[in-house]
């Protein structure tokens, strides 16, 4: 395969890993205050994204994709709230572990490397046209 | 037979010019994988001073020993600007100055390949 046309691959699969990273993003942000419904029971957990290479064989390159998606094991916030329907005995609910600010700094990330991903391909398809350049002289 | 040695050159350059883009996109889509290490191509001199032969191939499966692509070189631990704690070498700066070079370079590249083309246009108009 044509380098330029795998750095497109490449390129491509990084932007897919990332805007799927993105969306455990907003799928945690949009959680974060979801409890669970019975007494005593567990909320929403965080959810966390791994990234790892895989060969893409007809172009000898690595791609990159989605690995595992686990869930974060810090333990649950507690706030005392008597009547809640997820409420224990003595009045406590347990809320999700996730922290808006480490989100948001997940997000500012994932953006970031979204936009060099979209720099390559940019460039890459620059590099294909000065060539096809060369045709029209 | 100047121009026509300097248009294999030319394309040599421009092929490793298009392996070098390559390696970079593979490094940026990996700039968040773990244990991952940035990669780059040996330096265009280098890959001048060698031929490569390709290999003969009787079947259709057997592979091409990468004759067309120059050969991938680890970024040696102090050539990468930094290590992230999760055992990665990539920094996205780097890399979009890197890429910036290959545009250079193949804009160079085919500027001289359009000129030495005109060129020898306009010697067989003037016959």
């Amino acid at each position: 395969m044509d380098p330029l046309m795998a750095s497109m691959k490449v390129a491509s699969s990084g932007l897919e890993a990332q805007s799927a990273r993105l969306r455990i993003v907003a799928e945690n942000l949009a959680n974060s205050q979801s409890t669970g419904t019975t007494a005593g029971a567990d909320p929403y957990a965080r959810k966390t994204i791994s990234f790892e290479r895989v060969l893409d064989r007809a172009s000898g390159s690595e791609l990159v994709k989605v690995g595992k998606v686990g869930r974060d094991r810090v333990p649950f916030r507690v706030e005392h709230r008597p009547g809640h329907p997820a409420a224990d005995a003595s009045g406590n609910v347990k809320m999700p572990n996730v922290n808006p600010l480490v989100e948001l700094t997940d997000m500012r990330e994932a953006n970031r490397t979204y936009e060099a991903n979209l720099q390559i391909i940019r460039q890459t398809r620059q590099l294909v046209s000065m060539t096809i350049d060369l045709l029209r002289s | 037979m100047g121009p026509v040695q300097l248009f294999e050159f030319a394309s040599r350059q421009a092929e490793w010019l298009a392996s070098r883009q390559a390696v970079i996109a593979g490094n940026v889509a990996h700039a968040d994988t773990p244990n991952y290490k940035a990669k780059d191509v040996v330096p265009f001199a280098r890959v001048l001073g060698r031929t490569q032969l390709a290999m003969g191939a009787t079947h259709a499966s057997h592979l091409q020993g990468g004759a067309s692509a120059s050969p991938e070189v680890e970024v040696k631990r102090d050539r990468a600007w930094e290590i992230s704690h999760s055992g990665n070498s990539v920094r996205l700066e780097q890399e979009l100055i890197k890429t910036g070079e290959v545009n250079r370079g193949m804009s160079l590249n085919t500027s001289i390949v359009q000129t030495f083309h005109r060129m020898l246009l306009t010697s067989l108009r003037s016959q």
